[in-house]
């Protein structure tokens, strides 16, 4: 650890034993405090690992983590939150956070609780972590997801990393038909997509839309709908025909979800890909795909396009209003923040908010330090949610009609969006009326 | 009446060993089974966002009128009534045609071992089979492409394809239920008087008039409760959506319970509750008339 960080540090152990006295003056009982996530067996490591720091700055705290699957943590924290039997903290990605709090408004606004040694959260990171001018969350881990591609297929196809959709189009077009795993079956696919359940598809259009420097999928901060316009309709457009016209995904996407998507892509059979920050330990073992990955930027849609790496999110710790023992939930919430939490968030979840310590101590593949210390252009999502209360009722029905028309194909798939665009922008209005 | 309440007392205590056994189990209906009906028909009434707290919103019939003036919703409930009268009518008419098949002569050697296979799949997890299926339907590798493509058929488009989902489908839970209901008519037709099928085959009554007129008539009360059985069993068709196509493609097997889940999984809880009470009412009144027109239409 540099001397900035152990001063940082000390100062995050501090402000955490300081957040304890104050809440417990003279002698303090000893305490478990109880974390809910998602992160499964990464999370738990992570937060065991947390524990063990943070017994050194409390040791009459403890911290256990239980990770449930996403779907039963939202019903489980709701339940818990709204029936004032809450865990301690909870920690999951800002967008359910908000979900959360709109369900049950028992979640903590920490804007006074930040931390001032805090500097290293952006503008951007502190927006996301802010809903309805309430911090919902200490932003914890950066969810960056890049686009990837299979390191020795390129190499045996003699392709570059592809820049632009138009390589996107061949590169995937000779991983369909090329046999680059050389099995002598055409079992291989261009993109590992998804599209079964309703976010799954807007989120690979997402991931598409802002990385290619575009700020908004379906619509603006005004409530303007942008799927009409030149840029949009293009990566839409396209991306519509990557499941249709162009055949580039395995032809039973229309069923994937994660799960799916996955497979295809660990069980070596997809070329290109989503790479989430997440991902990258686990398909750096030998078992999965060997680290025989490369990853970079979205695809450029069109000639001076801005290319980035999505920010697909912010993982964060929230404090129940309810939570047993705030002050001493608000200390370990801080103590996220700090270095040791910070890089041991690294080792084990891949993903943080700040990279001031010695990135060789986590022992970072390449394509993990991609990510750890970014150097390519990183744009963030919009989260429209946070905006607009009616977002996900619209973005369903736009994930409807994107369906409906990749199970029957349109003839001028321009048409088809310019009355998508005017179909959706007719609801919108009627639900910002409502 | 005053007799009538006054021999309460004593039925109670010349059956009391009875309701001393069958109470602990009665306690246990109450609490497992009709409390949370209960419960969840209560929640449809609620806001969503305050269902699960200690003092919910009352919101009348609002959640029934959104959900009922929801066009997926109605399109999910014609696909799920669609499914299951295609589904019940393979299932028993397959069953039937098994329980014929091995309760016969025609499968000498190895009746046991036929008996056994087409029972397995019942008792094998439905998850690990329907995960088969979905495999064999792969457009990529799956083996019935394989086979149809060796037989110098065009490939079917399984689970991939809107126009063939639903049959897909059936077909994966034919394999899946149909044992069951075979053994049912089997163990049942072990039972019928040999002496009415002598007497036709005596009056020179065919194979096909044996079966149509002393046969069926006899499995009359199997094919009402296998019936009843099945169109319970298929309104609330869930795991084969979530392993297999999760609603899709593009909706075709958005079946109401997998809605509902949808729903909950959204913490829209008002609403998927309101489609789970539709869905318990469309499957109390379907069980129920199929069982008074049973009942009516029974030899006395």
């Amino acid at each position: 650890m540099d001397g900035r960080a152990m001063r940082l540090s000390r100062r995050f152990a501090l402000g955490a034993a300081l957040t304890v006295g104050v809440g417990f003056a003279g002698a303090v009982p000893a305490a478990e405090l109880v974390i809910w996530h998602d992160l499964g067996d990464n999370g738990v490591n992570w937060f065991k690992e947390v524990a063990e720091h943070y017994r050194k700055v409390d040791p009459s705290v403890s911290i256990t983590s239980v990770s449930f699957p996403t779907d039963q943590w939202f019903g489980k924290v709701i339940a818990a939150l709204n029936t004032n039997t809450a865990p301690d903290l909870i920690f999951n990605n800002y967008e359910r956070v908000i979900r959360i709090q709109t369900q049950t408004g028992k979640v903590m606004d920490l804007k006074a609780e930040l931390p001032k040694e805090a500097g290293f959260l952006g503008p951007q990171d502190l927006q996301m972590a802010t809903y309805k001018e309430r911090m919902i969350i200490f932003p914890v881990q950066r969810v960056q997801m890049a686009f990837g591609a299979r390191k020795s297929w390129l190499e045996k196809l003699g392709e570059p990393f592809p820049a632009t959709w138009t390589d996107v189009l061949r590169v995937a077009a000779k991983f369909r038909d090329g046999d680059p795993d050389g099995n002598g079956k055409a079992d291989t696919f261009g993109l590992a997509l998804q599209a079964a359940k309703p976010r799954d598809l807007i989120h690979m259009l997402d991931l598409f839309t802002f990385g290619s420097g575009l700020s908004h999928t379906l619509v603006d901060p005004s409530g303007k709908v942008t799927l009409g316009e030149p840029c949009h309709k293009t990566v839409l457009v396209e991306f519509l025909k990557a499941f249709t016209d162009y055949g580039l995904v395995a032809p039973d996407t229309v069923n994937h979800s994660f799960g799916e998507m996955y497979q295809v892509i660990e069980g070596k059979r997809a070329g290109m890909f989503r790479v989430g920050d997440w991902n990258v330990r686990k398909w750096d073992t030998p078992e999965v795909l060997g680290g025989d990955f490369v990853i970079g930027t979205w695809p450029a849609f069109a000639p001076g396009d801005q290319t980035a790496v999505v920010i697909g999110g912010m993982r964060g710790v929230a404090v129940p209003e309810n939570a047993p023992d705030r002050a001493r939930s608000l200390a370990v919430a801080k103590f996220l923040l700090g270095p040791e939490a910070q890089k041991a968030s690294l080792k084990y979840v891949g993903a943080s908010v700040r990279s001031d310590f010695d990135m060789s101590d986590p022992g970072l593949s390449e394509r993990r330090l991609q990510f750890a210390k970014p150097r390519h252009a990183l744009e963030a999502y919009d989260f429209p949610e946070s905006i607009h209360p009616w977002y996900p009722e619209v973005e369903a029905e736009l994930h409807k009609r994107l369906l409906a028309a990749i199970a029957a194909p349109p003839e001028d798939w321009g048409a088809f969006v310019d009355q998508l665009a005017v179909e959706m922008q007719a609801l919108v209005d009627a639900k910002r009326k409502a | 009446m005053g007799a009538a309440v006054a021999a309460w007392p004593a039925l109670l205590r010349r059956e009391r060993l009875f309701y001393a056994l069958v109470l602990p189990f009665a306690a246990l209906v109450l609490v497992f089974g009709l409390w949370p009906i209960v419960q969840s028909i209560q929640v449809a009434f609620t806001d969503s966002y305050t269902a699960l707290s200690p003092e919910p919103v009352w919101v009348g019939l609002a959640n029934f009128e959104r959900v009922l003036a929801d066009p997926y919703f109605r399109a999910s409930l014609g696909r799920t009534l669609l499914y299951t009268a295609i589904s019940v009518a393979v299932n028993i008419a397959f069953a039937l045609a098994y329980a014929l098949l091995l309760g016969g002569t025609l499968i000498g050697r190895g009746n046991g071992l036929f008996r056994l296979a087409v029972f397995l799949p019942v008792i094998a997890p439905d998850v690990a089979g329907f995960i088969v299926w979905k495999w064999m339907y792969n457009q990529s590798f799956g083996a019935v492409n394989t086979l149809l493509a060796s037989l110098g058929l065009p490939p079917f488009g399984g689970i991939a394809d809107p126009a063939t989902v639903l049959p897909a489908l059936v077909v994966a839970e034919l394999w899946k239920h149909v044992g069951f209901y075979t053994i049912v008519f089997l163990t049942n037709m072990t039972l019928l008087d040999p002496a009415l099928d002598e007497a036709a085959r005596i009056d020179g009554a065919g194979r096909w008039q044996r079966f149509r007129h002393v046969v069926l008539p006899q499995l009359r009360p199997e094919i009402l409760v296998n019936t009843v059985y099945a169109v319970i069993q298929f309104l609330k068709t869930f795991t084969v959506v979530v392993v297999m196509t999760k609603g899709g493609p593009n909706f075709q097997t958005n079946f109401v319970s997998y809605y509902a889940y949808q729903k909950f999984d959204e913490a829209l809880y008002g609403e998927a509750a309101a489609m789970a009470t539709v869905l318990f009412a469309i499957v109390i009144v379907l069980a129920y008339g199929l069982y008074a027109w049973g009942e009516r239409g029974a030899p006395r």
